[in-house]
């Protein structure tokens, strides 16, 4: 559609294959398919059903991931659903010892993480100026030390009936139970943040929360709702932990809130904020998911895979800075 | 536009790269597994030059016919056997995976050594995740928690894999056996031995413990006190008292300060736990005491007090040796690969070179199945300093 100048005025830019393939989810999904081929050629028992059976213990991890797709993309974060995870499991695993039927244990890991997200929701809207980071370090010892101190001296608490939750862990054809809610929660994460207006607002509020502040968009509601999420989330994860370990410990959820940025940030998140889409971290999820599977099917030292992945995610961040560099020169050598 | 095709590129040549970083590596790795198995055959081949007896063939043929008694080991080429550790970066595990490998390898079998990114079961889970697909034959592992390894163990076992434990157990149910590195009436035998030869076979003598609610010391000090009644070799020994430090430094200091005040004629103390036993051991050095020391600790901590001369507070002292419990968790693996045992009571196997083979599947308190090491390891002035780099 062309203006009185001439001009094109309508923003829809033209998508074509080949600008699919130059995106950065486009390349993630070479990258991807790259790291699926690697395996195979690496491993020879590297395959579907082989993949799709490790994979449940990785999945319950992305179920949060998408939430902090939502909390990076309104610059904030949240290092305290590794905490959340751990508190939630161990809770859980206390009520199915206590005779609560799976229903109820389902409903006490969910309703762990939505309290739990609803705390550091409640102190980050009510004290703005605290910056989440700090919040969310502070929740997260609290909550972690809830878990050890009703853990006890063990450490360590197991499901005494494991029967009970085998439901969750059950295979549907090749495919763990988890993958499809993985793949629901994917689909609507998705949709939400791209094609709704709450999507939009996430995105004004990132971008910059006192223009959207004035704008009229309910800045700390968002916020609240985000956070609430990812806590909702983390509960999500710990229902699924419990079905792949039948317990919880005082290590439970060690360093998942790192593994959960660090996907985010690998499929193009910034975490200054209003930047990024779930695609790309969905399929970075995976690819790293595969990755590690690859890897550890090699028999490739477990540090070397941790520098592999640190790797990944320090190029992956540092590709845009490097093309905007290059991209700056090439102009300053035309202008001069 | 422009700078889309250079982060493409950017992202093709990270792709290359990983390709190419990992195709090297696994270049590199199969380079390394067939140096290892060029090392592993020959070492068969020199350990069949010096030992006949144990040839494999008997071995299989004593397997095909059924017989659980001591029948050489087991051959184990041709199977892979993993170990998983509690973590990497610890000397102690090194050594058991070693003591392991060095096994398997000499065997003939392939060995693989998994030493999680984390001290963490979770940890564990991933790498045991990743064995059960790769179809190796048997795990050992070194368990970071008893409870959260129990699926996916009986996952590996419902695979068909032999699944074993050492240094620290995990519910009975989700192992076949447990190699355990210290089994109760070897310490006490162990420790009171020490003191009858410490003291001059009669004397007071103290105990020096953890807290008074410690499983593990509690059950080291009744088989002590109960061998020392049951055998009247022990009878000239008088024990004084069983005090209490908490596995604090500063209480057992306190607790052996007041031992040393309370009984003049006091010989020997033991002390059955590494907290205890170098805090006391400070103190009677320190002190310049003629009173001895004795127990379980660790050779880092206790190397500067370890010596003959009265100058050292304590001529010598107990723990496992790693090294051994990972050579037999190997001799385990194998046999239970080969069906030579199940993991019941009563199974025997051997176990090579190692001291006190053959072993036997024993039933401990709780009913669940292992096999004991042997007596504790001695550490002396002869190997304190060796072993205090090691853990």
């Amino acid at each position: 559609m062309a203006g009185k100048s001439g001009r094109e005025i309508n923003a829809v830019p033209q998508s074509s294959v080949k600008q699919k393939i130059l995106s950065w989810e486009g390349g993630l999904v070479i990258i991807f398919i790259a790291v699926l081929i690697l395996g195979a050629a690496i491993s020879p028992t590297y395959n579907f059903s082989s993949v799709f059976r490790e994979m449940p213990k990785y999945l319950c991890e992305i179920f949060m991931m998408f939430a902090m797709g939502y909390i990076l993309i309104i610059a904030e974060i949240d290092i305290s659903v590794g905490a959340i995870v751990c508190l939630a499991a161990t809770l859980g695993c206390f009520a199915g010892n206590a005779g609560v039927p799976l229903a109820g244990v389902i409903a006490v890991c969910i309703g762990t993480g939505f309290l739990a997200g609803c705390l550091n929701g409640v102190i980050l809207t009510h004290f703005t100026e605290l910056p989440s980071m700090i919040v969310t370090l502070g929740t997260q010892i609290i909550f972690r030390g809830i878990a050890e101190v009703s853990l006890g001296s063990g450490g360590s608490v197991s499901m005494s009936n494991s029967k009970m939750i085998m439901p969750l862990a059950t295979m549907v054809g090749p495919f763990p139970l988890v993958f499809f809610f993985v793949a629901i929660a994917a689909v609507i994460f998705i949709f939400v943040l791209s094609r709704t207006t709450f999507g939009r607002k996430l995105y004004a509020v990132g971008s910059n929360h006192t223009a959207a502040h004035y704008a009229g968009i309910p800045v700390q509601k968002i916020r609240m709702i985000c956070f609430v999420l990812i806590g909702t989330m983390a509960g999500v994860c710990a229902l699924f932990y419990l079905s792949t370990t039948f317990g919880a410990n005082t290590t439970t959820g060690q360093g998942y809130e790192m593994d959960v940025i660090a996907m985010c940030v690998f499929g193009g998140i910034a975490t200054t904020g209003g930047k990024g889409n779930l695609i790309g971290a969905t399929i970075a999820g995976f690819t790293i998911v595969c990755l590690r599977i690859a890897l550890g099917q090699r028999n490739i030292n477990t540090q070397l895979i941790l520098v592999i992945i640190g790797l990944l995610l320090i190029v992956s961040v540092l590709i845009p800075r490097i093309s905007e560099v290059l991209g700056n020169r090439k102009r300053r050598a035309a202008q001069s | 536009m422009k700078r889309k095709v250079v982060s493409t590129m950017l992202c093709a040549a990270m792709a290359a790269g990983l390709l190419a970083g990992c195709g090297s590596s696994s270049s590199s790795s199969a380079a390394s597994s067939s140096s290892a198995a060029s090392s592993a055959s020959a070492a068969s081949s020199s350990g069949s030059a010096e030992t006949t007896e144990t040839a494999a063939s008997s071995a299989s043929e004593a397997v095909k016919s059924g017989s659980t008694a001591a029948a050489g080991t087991a051959d184990a080429s041709g199977h892979t056997y993993a170990i998983v550790t509690k973590s990497a970066g610890n000397p102690y595990n090194e050594r058991e995976a070693s003591g392991f490998q060095d096994t398997i390898e000499a065997l003939g079998g392939t060995c693989i050594v998994q030493n999680p990114e984390q001290a963490t079961a979770d940890a564990q889970i991933s790498v045991i995740n990743s064995l059960i697909s790769q179809k190796v034959d048997s795990i050992a592992v070194a368990a970071n928690d008893a409870n959260a390894l129990s699926a996916v163990l009986q996952q590996a076992m419902d695979a068909g894999i032999k699944v074993m434990t050492l240094d620290s157990d995990v519910e009975a149910s989700s192992r076949m056996v447990f190699c355990n590195q210290a089994g109760v009436k070897e310490v006490g035998q162990a420790l009171i031995d020490a003191v009858y030869d410490i003291t001059g076979g009669e004397g007071e003598y103290a105990i020096l413990s953890a807290t008074s609610q410690a499983t593990n010391q509690n059950s080291w000090i009744d088989a002590m006190k109960s061998i020392a009644e049951s055998d009247d070799k022990y009878s000239k020994l008088v024990l004084d008292e069983v005090a209490y430090g908490d596995d604090e430094p500063q209480k057992s200091t306190d607790q052996t300060q007041a031992l040393l005040q309370k009984y003049p004629n006091l010989k020997v103390i033991c002390s059955p736990t590494t907290v205890g036993i170098s805090a006391a051991a400070k103190v009677l050095q320190d002190q310049n005491s003629s009173v001895k020391l004795t127990g379980l600790g660790l050779p880092s901590e206790m190397k500067e007090y370890i010596g003959d001369d009265d100058s050292h507070s304590c001529p010598y002292m107990f723990l496992w040796n790693p090294i051994d419990l990972g050579k037999l968790a190997a001799y385990t693996s194998v046999a239970l690969v080969s069906g030579q045992i199940t993991g019941a009571e009563g199974d025997t196997f051997d176990a090579g070179d190692m001291e006190n083979s053959p072993y036997t599947v024993t039933t401990n308190t709780d009913g669940a199945t292992e096999i004991i090491l042997g007596p504790p390891y001695k550490f002396d002035s002869s190997n304190i300093d060796e072993w205090a780099e090691v853990y």
